[in-house]
């Protein structure tokens, strides 16, 4: 209520000054104002011992699979550690894409209604200038940074914001005391600052909302964020305020790139294809924990072909591009673990509240292709002048772009459908790790919660002791969506969503909406069937099997649950969609004959055994 | 006798460098040559026709040492061609390269006898007028087994050559000259040499930069020693000469995908002559400095161009080589990859 108070107080300031009240009267709202001001920050700073920091830190494009915690073989050793000391969720939802996620953490609330009811660079026609549609995080919300500086904590962002460009969008202006960041949705990761869209060749960065002109010669982003997370960290603790400090990664966002030691450090580990990567992954969740057994995965996807079917020297091309993703993880990792040491070096550790996750699902898309592939353009140009090179060797390096395509993604999803962009569980779920004060953990797996990204900031104002307000800076904002995860955190309950609780999905026209075990999705055919789908997560995690039939009440009731979604948060179904026409565009059915060739174990068969093999039938 | 001994003499020293250069197949300065020793997929083959425009000549102005013998004003010009087959494959389970030079061509020798003292005149020459003689035909052929020691892995297949990203490289090569080449005991210009000889070498090369094409570079260093038999018939007489000691080096790197460079460096000294059981002369030194250009035309075709000439050593003799190679290589595996993407 104080808050509220404040910013009552606030507005009226504003208003005795556009109505060139008397001095009398304004003196008398500044004293209150400034009064209330003090006693607020006299009030945060008692309040601070009690108060945790919060760290979050985000991944880009991570897949849900990739952390050893989470039943990768990447090595993940200081994530995979902060998992033991917490807690790990395996129903965590995000939205299909970065910014579309960035905004529901930002502001609590449903994307439709924040400004990235589509990302920005794929608004269709009937879409533009539409509320909910600016692609940007409008001002229809407050960023939990706002509110959270406004509480009394100092709030620092470091990395990717991709939630708009101009000076009054930019993280310095909502909310954030301190910034290095990357304004845009992916660049290159070195210094050379090449953006892939040629409209904007060189990507902007801000510090302290500041354009950046020039990175230093030894950037590259992921240590860059981690450097500024500890500056900001370490230039702010003077006065004792608690920390909001967003770590926004780039990586493992294309193009795929890593400083040149760690290029090699899974060097040949992914030739065997990605069938014996992703079955070995499955099985690891399944000892894990994360995924249950005797339960559905999803098929290999139908255009993809099994490794095994792979020239050897095909499957060493395709191989390197995870070699280095997963390189640029486990830097992502040992980055983190930078500022895990100096916390704890400085007292902080055991007293902030750690959330990890990734933004999105791993991504299957052609970056390249779809902003650079058309000879002619400028895209084309663009691409050819500064990152054109392909080299085996070179690739990871400056001037290349490499994204390991779709067979690679699916793994890195494993063990569910589809990939970034698509409202499968592939595209939306996401490795959530949180641990610190208040988290029951110590290494467990949460498979009961319900959890989505729009919670993250209720979760975080209450446990900074902050109310959501209705009103901020003048205007109204729109309530919070999101559930508090604290009950859930401190183990009172097992999920922040009860039976009738659903989540709503919507990107590119693609739908799904989630309650309990249920799911029903509308996915753009091939990827879909064009018609309305319905899964039972518990027993096919992998949406492999459709109930529409056996359960059509089921169906009717979750269609019943979408519309009520979209009527809420003003959902507009584009009339132009990014996965338009993909029917053309895939490949069809690999052509798999059937038990040939013969297939032992996980399809790992050495050539020579190969021969013998089909020699003796 | 002296007479045959001072044509000895001079072919001893005036003809050494040349003869040397025909026994590798290439020249001077680059002598086998920059990446030479690079490893390709085992079975991957490589024909070259080489053309090489060498000159040597005695320095007019310069008073000789007697010990030295060379004739002044002598002018050797030889057109070589050189066609050569090479093999890369495995054995030992180590990388190797298998090759073979035909060598032909013709070689003129002209001295200007005015300024020659008459007795370092060859058998039948008069003063007064020029003396040349010349040759023309096939060299001695030579065979070269190149098994790689330390730093590349066998490279059976597409693949394995794919995971190659090498450092440092050191080689071991064994050359075997067959003296099958013209030769006239009576004539001093000839291009074979009338014996056995055979090379030990120990390419070394280092690495620098991304080995992807358009960023390698490297620094090669081919120590080798050459051993000669004995001529039994030069000009009547015993030709036994001394091992030659050399070191061939080269600072290539890449300027684009599919054009690379060189600047190259060679070094021998040794070869001193003894005929009959006499020593002659002193050992030779010559150093060649030059460069090297290669480009690359299709998957399969390569030109490269060098020149190079002395530039330290013994003072007294000027040498200099133009090179023109084509080299078409050939990869079954790959032939039959490219006939199905043409389909």
């Amino acid at each position: 209520m104080r808050r509220k108070n404040t910013d009552t107080c606030s507005m009226t300031t504003r208003q005795l000054f556009a109505k060139d009240a008397s001095k009398v009267a304004l003196s008398l709202c500044v004293f209150i104002a400034s009064s209330t001001l003090l006693l607020s920050t006299s009030t945060a700073v008692a309040q601070q011992s009690e108060r945790p920091n919060f760290l979050v830190i985000v991944a880009d494009d991570m897949g849900y699979s990739d952390l050893g915690s989470f039943g990768g073989e990447i090595n993940t050793p200081v994530l995979d550690d902060l998992a033991q000391q917490g807690m790990r969720y395996t129903d965590f939802y995000v939205a299909p894409t970065c910014s579309v996620t960035r905004s529901m953490l930002m502001s609590g609330t449903d994307n439709h209604l924040a400004g990235l009811g589509n990302m920005v660079e794929m608004l269709a026609p009937n879409q533009v200038g539409q509320p909910g549609y600016e692609g940007v995080l409008n001002e229809r919300v407050a960023s939990i940074a706002e509110l959270l500086r406004d509480g009394g904590y100092h709030t620092y962002m470091a990395g990717k914001w991709h939630l708009g460009l101009e000076p009054d969008q930019i993280p310095h202006a909502r909310g954030f005391e301190r910034d290095f960041t990357l304004l845009t949705g992916a660049a290159d990761h070195f210094d050379d600052m090449w953006n892939i869209e040629w409209q904007m060749p060189k990507v902007p960065y801000t510090e302290d909302g500041q354009p950046v002109e020039k990175l230093p010669k030894d950037y590259y982003s992921s240590k860059n964020f981690t450097d500024k997370t500890i500056q900001f960290i370490e230039e702010g603790r003077g006065d004792g305020k608690p920390f909001l400090a967003y770590m926004a990664f780039t990586a493992p966002h294309g193009p795929l790139q890593v400083p040149d030691d760690w290029l090699r450090r899974y060097k040949n580990q992914y030739d065997e294809g990605w069938d014996v990567i992703r079955a070995r992954r499955i099985a690891r969740m399944q000892e894990l924990g994360i995924v249950d057994e005797g339960v559905s995965t999803a098929e290999r996807m139908w255009f993809i072909p099994r490794g095994s079917q792979l020239a050897p020297g095909v499957r060493i091309a395709s191989g390197r591009k995870m070699e280095i993703y997963a390189s640029m993880v486990e830097y992502m990792d040992d980055q983190i673990g930078r500022v895990f040491d100096y916390l704890k070096e400085i007292g902080e550790y055991d007293n902030t509240v750690v959330v990890f996750f990734s933004d999105n699902g791993a991504e299957g898309a052609d970056l390249m292709q779809m902003f650079a592939g058309q000879r002619g353009s400028m895209g084309y140009l663009h691409a050819g002048a500064n990152f054109a090179e392909s080299g085996h060797n070179m690739l990871g390096r400056k001037g290349t772009f490499a994204e390991y395509g779709p067979a690679w993604a699916q793994v890195g999803a494993a063990p569910f459908r589809l990939y970034k962009g698509h409202v499968a569980e592939g595209g939306t779920r996401s490795p959530l790790i949180v641990s610190g004060p208040g988290v029951q953990g110590s290494g467990g797996v949460n498979t009961n919660a319900i959890m989505h990204v729009m919670d993250l900031a209720p979760t975080l104002l209450e446990l900074a002791g902050v109310e959501h307000p209705a009103t901020f800076q003048g205007r109204d904002i729109l309530p919070m969506q999101g559930k508090s995860w604290v009950s859930t955190l401190n183990g009172e309950a097992q999920s922040p969503r009860g039976p009738d609780d659903y989540l709503g999905f919507e990107l590119f026209g693609s739908m799904a909406i989630r309650q309990g075990d249920w799911k029903i999705a509308w996915l753009f055919d091939p990827f879909g069937n064009g018609e309305w789908q319905l899964f039972n997560l518990d027993a096919d995690p992998g949406e492999q099997f459709d109930l529409s039939e056996k359960f059509p009440e089921k169906r009717t009731e979750l269609i019943a649950l979408w519309d009520e979604y979209k009527e809420m948060n003003g959902v507009i179904i584009g009339n132009r969609s990014l996965l338009d026409g993909y029917e053309k565009r895939l490949p069809t059915r690999v052509f798999e004959s059937g038990n040939y060739p013969p297939v032992r174990g996980v399809e790992k068969i050495p050539h020579k055994k190969m021969i013998e093999l089909i020699n003796n039938q | 006798m002296k007479e045959l001994n001072c044509s000895a003499r001079f072919l001893a020293i005036a003809a050494s460098t040349l003869a040397i250069a025909l026994i590798s197949g290439t020249a001077n300065a680059q002598d086998d040559g920059s990446r030479t020793y690079w490893k390709g997929r085992s079975g991957t083959n490589a024909m070259s026709f080489q053309y090489l425009n060498m000159n040597l000549q005695a320095s007019d102005t310069v008073q000789f040492d007697p010990a030295h013998f060379i004739y002044p004003a002598a002018d050797v010009e030889a057109d070589i061609f050189v066609l050569s087959y090479a093999r890369h494959l495995t054995l030992f389970d180590r990388p190797s390269i298998l090759s073979a030079n035909l060598i032909g061509g013709s070689v003129d020798v002209l001295f200007d006898t005015a300024i020659t003292p008459p007795e370092f005149l060859p058998p039948g020459v008069v003063p007064g007028p020029s003396f040349s003689q010349s040759a023309s035909g096939y060299a001695d052929p030579s065979v070269q087994l190149d098994v790689n020691l330390f730093g590349t892995p066998k490279l059976p297949a597409i693949f394995s050559y794919m995971n190659y990203e090498p450092t440092w490289t050191l080689d071991a090569a064994f050359m075997l000259g067959v003296p099958l080449g013209q030769y006239d005991a009576d004539k001093v210009a000839n291009l074979g040499l009338n014996r056995f000889y055979g090379r030990i070498a120990l390419p070394f090369k280092y690495h620098f930069g991304v080995f992807s094409p358009g960023y390698r570079s490297t620094l090669e260093v081919i120590p080798s020693v050459y051993i000669f038999a004995e001529n039994d018939d030069f000009l009547g007489q015993k030709l036994k000469n001394d091992a030659m000691w050399q070191v061939e080096a080269h600072w290539t790197q890449d300027f684009t995908r599919h054009f690379f460079g060189s600047i190259d460096l060679l070094y021998r000294n040794g070869f001193q002559s003894e005929i009959d059981g006499v020593n002659f002369g002193s050992d030779i030194e010559i150093g060649d400095l030059g460069f090297t250009l290669n480009f690359s035309v299709t998957d399969n075709v390569t030109i490269r161009t060098s020149f190079s000439s002395n530039v330290f050593g013994d003072s007294d003799i000027d040498t200099s080589m133009i090179r023109l190679q084509f080299v078409y290589a050939w990869d079954r595996a790959i032939e039959n990859l490219k006939k199905l993407g043409s389909e």
